[in-house]
């Protein structure tokens, strides 16, 4: 456990649940294996002695303020998760008044699995630009913070490099894994329609086979509607019971809108994402 | 009495097999273990802790047709989905055997499901004992053992020169090889998986549906399906009509409790539209109204869940912490 941080988080949860500024703080608590994170809801003061912060703390807490939009909470927020804050804000489905942003700075996270802790850093945080998060109210700090410049998308550019036929092997054999549980969709803070379109009957968008032809469907549905919106938590291809490596499908986009719009998702919460924006003067690509 | 094989004999006899049936069994791939059907015995991984999916979805698919309607020249034909082969499925672990055996109550109980009933009725199952226990497990708890021979046809025991060959039932010992030899010497003493106390937990929930620990518990779910999915009990389904020119088939894939599509009902109301009301449900029919029906709690103790959930739900914890409740309130 990170005591600094861990302390600072504690200190501050206590005065926010003390002082009735929020109804509950939205942290992390050591899992039942004793040795990773999982996410925790502080209600009562007692309750804050059981948040912690180290290296397993992978999830995005980011996701539960959309359960929790009538009441102001508090939420821990690592400098990537911050990002998702932008994008909530930005998309109007949580209002800046009613989230406290407890701001971590970071040194990483590692790979985990239930009662399994790597020695490594995940990979997305090898390459992570990110020492501080973007928004917060406070901000738990902690040295040293090292700024990494890692290739981003080694694994991209090796994939682009195949030829198609190849491609689409391997992604028909990943799909086909697929069980469709939609736990990348559950944990995502931008998959947050009332009714999924995989879900809506009438009309009958994808179908219920679980089956590569569907899955396909829906894996690629997914990822271009986070296209601009996704900000490279990595929380869908953590929880993947199949282990599909969705962040490849996930950053060739995020690289595509670099390429095409010079923007990144949730860097601030006030431009909007070139999907929900149209200028006149915008080339369609086609006959004009 | 045991028989016992040879390694090389038991590869032998799986390879004979694959004459005569559709031999499904562990195989690695990229980090995961998946029952799959299998070409040649080599295919085969025996050194797995336990499969990432249980063995149900052999008969209880994700995905099957169960029957479709042919159009041809003004004739309408009603085409039912047949099952085309004997299947043997090797390596169950004693854990995912009894999970079958709970799938079967409502299955099989009358009118019973004609597809899951014929597949049943053609599957042998071929155990492996474990000889580990591992951090998730907890089996001894939930009526069954690393050990326990009695919902497979063949259970194995590997041991220093082989496998301990234990055959209990008629349909085992048909598919025996003569190369097997008699085995006189003792089962080797199986590993002990926790202990999870369940003694009071049917009465710690009827007293504790409306507690705020669920509401509690539900904020940190996420209600995706892997629970469901990964669990050996499980057995929710959705079934869709898929037309196509005048073709129609009748689908059902896996579905599960946690999916707010899959509890709403017809003219849009949801009974159980929010997140705490699903995951109350899963515990409250694992724990509580499956027993009543059928007599055994819907929990085998593999652990899957607990292992695959991202945000650890933990039933062992849940079945403590209600027990505990109780007896708090009681007190």
């Amino acid at each position: 456990m990170n005591l600094e941080l861990t302390q600072q988080i504690r200190d501050q949860a206590r005065g926010l649940l003390k002082s009735g500024t929020v109804k509950g703080v939205i942290g992390y608590e050591r899992a039942s294996d004793g040795l990773t994170a999982r996410p925790f809801f502080a209600y009562e003061l007692t309750g804050t002695d059981q948040l912690i912060f180290d290296e397993t703390c992978s999830h995005n807490l980011v996701k539960y303020l959309l359960d929790k939009k009538g009441e102001k909470m508090a939420v821990v927020v690592k400098p990537c998760d911050s990002l998702a804050i932008n994008l909530l804000l930005n998309e109007e489905q949580i209002k800046r008044e009613m989230v406290f942003i407890i701001g971590v700075s970071c040194t990483g996270v590692v790979e985990t699995a239930w009662n399994q802790k790597s020695q490594t850093l995940q990979a997305r945080c090898q390459t992570c630009r990110l020492p501080k998060p973007v928004v917060y109210d406070f901000l738990a700090e902690q040295e040293p913070i090292r700024r990494l410049e890692g290739e981003l998308y080694p694994d991209i550019l090796e994939m682009e490099a195949k030829p198609i036929a190849s491609r689409r092997e391997f992604w028909h054999e990943q799909f086909g894994r697929c069980i469709r549980c939609y736990a990348c969709r559950q944990i995502c803070p931008g998959c947050y329609c009332p009714e999924c379109f995989a879900e809506q009957l009438s009309p009958l968008w994808v179908g219920i086979r679980i089956a590569l032809g569907e899955n396909e469907l829906w894996q690629t549905n997914r990822t271009l509607h986070l296209a601009g919106r996704c900000t490279g938590c990595n929380e869908c291809e953590r929880a993947c019971p199949m282990d599909i490596p969705l962040s490849l499908l996930n950053r060739k986009l995020e690289k595509e809108m670099e390429e095409l719009f010079s923007f990144r998702a949730g860097l601030t919460s006030e431009e909007q994402p070139p999907f929900a924006t149209f200028r006149k003067e915008e080339k369609l690509g086609f006959e004009e | 009495m045991n028989l016992l094989a040879s390694k090389d004999n038991l590869i032998r006899w799986l390879d004979l097999l694959l004459h005569e049936h559709v031999v499904i069994a562990p195989v690695r791939v990229q980090g995961l273990t998946l029952f799959q059907p299998i070409s040649k015995a080599e295919e085969v991984d025996l050194d797995f802790d336990n499969t990432t999916l249980p063995p149900k979805g052999w008969f209880l698919p994700p995905t099957e047709t169960l029957f479709s309607v042919q159009r041809n020249d003004g004739q309408t034909k009603l085409v039912p989905a047949m099952v085309e082969r004997d299947a043997l499925i090797f390596g169950v672990r004693p854990c995912d055997a009894r999970g079958i055996a709970l799938m079967d109550k409502p299955l099989l109980q009358e009118p019973s499901d004609a597809l899951y009933r014929e597949r049943h009725a053609r599957t042998v199952l071929v155990g492996l004992s474990c000889r580990q226990a591992r951090p998730e497990c907890f089996c001894t708890s939930m009526g069954s053992a690393p050990n326990d021979a009695s919902y497979v046809d063949i259970l194995l025991t590997e041991i220093e020169v082989g496998y301990i060959v234990q055959v209990t039932s008629k349909k085992g010992k048909m598919l025996l090889p003569e190369s097997f030899t008699e085995y006189e010497g003792v089962l080797p003493t199986p590993p002990e998986p926790r202990a999870v106390p369940i003694k009071d937990v049917m009465p710690a929930m009827k007293g504790l549906f409306d507690d705020t620990y669920w509401e509690r518990l539900a904020d940190r779910c996420l209600h995706c399906s892997i629970c469901a999915y990964v669990c050996p009990t499980c057995y929710c389904f959705d079934v869709r009509d898929y037309s196509d020119r005048g073709n129609i088939e009748r689908v059902r894939s896996w579905e599960s409790c946690q999916s707010s599509g899959f509890t709403r009902i017809a003219g849009g109301y949801n009974p159980r539209a929010t997140k705490g009301s699903r995951l109350k449900q899963r515990f409250y029919h694992k724990l509580l109204y499956f027993p009543e029906q059928f007599q055994d709690i819907a929990c085998v103790g593999c652990g899957r869940c607990i292992k695959a959930c991202p945000v650890n739900i933990d039933i062992r914890e849940i079945i403590d912490d209600l027990q505990q409740l109780e007896a708090k309130s009681g007190a």
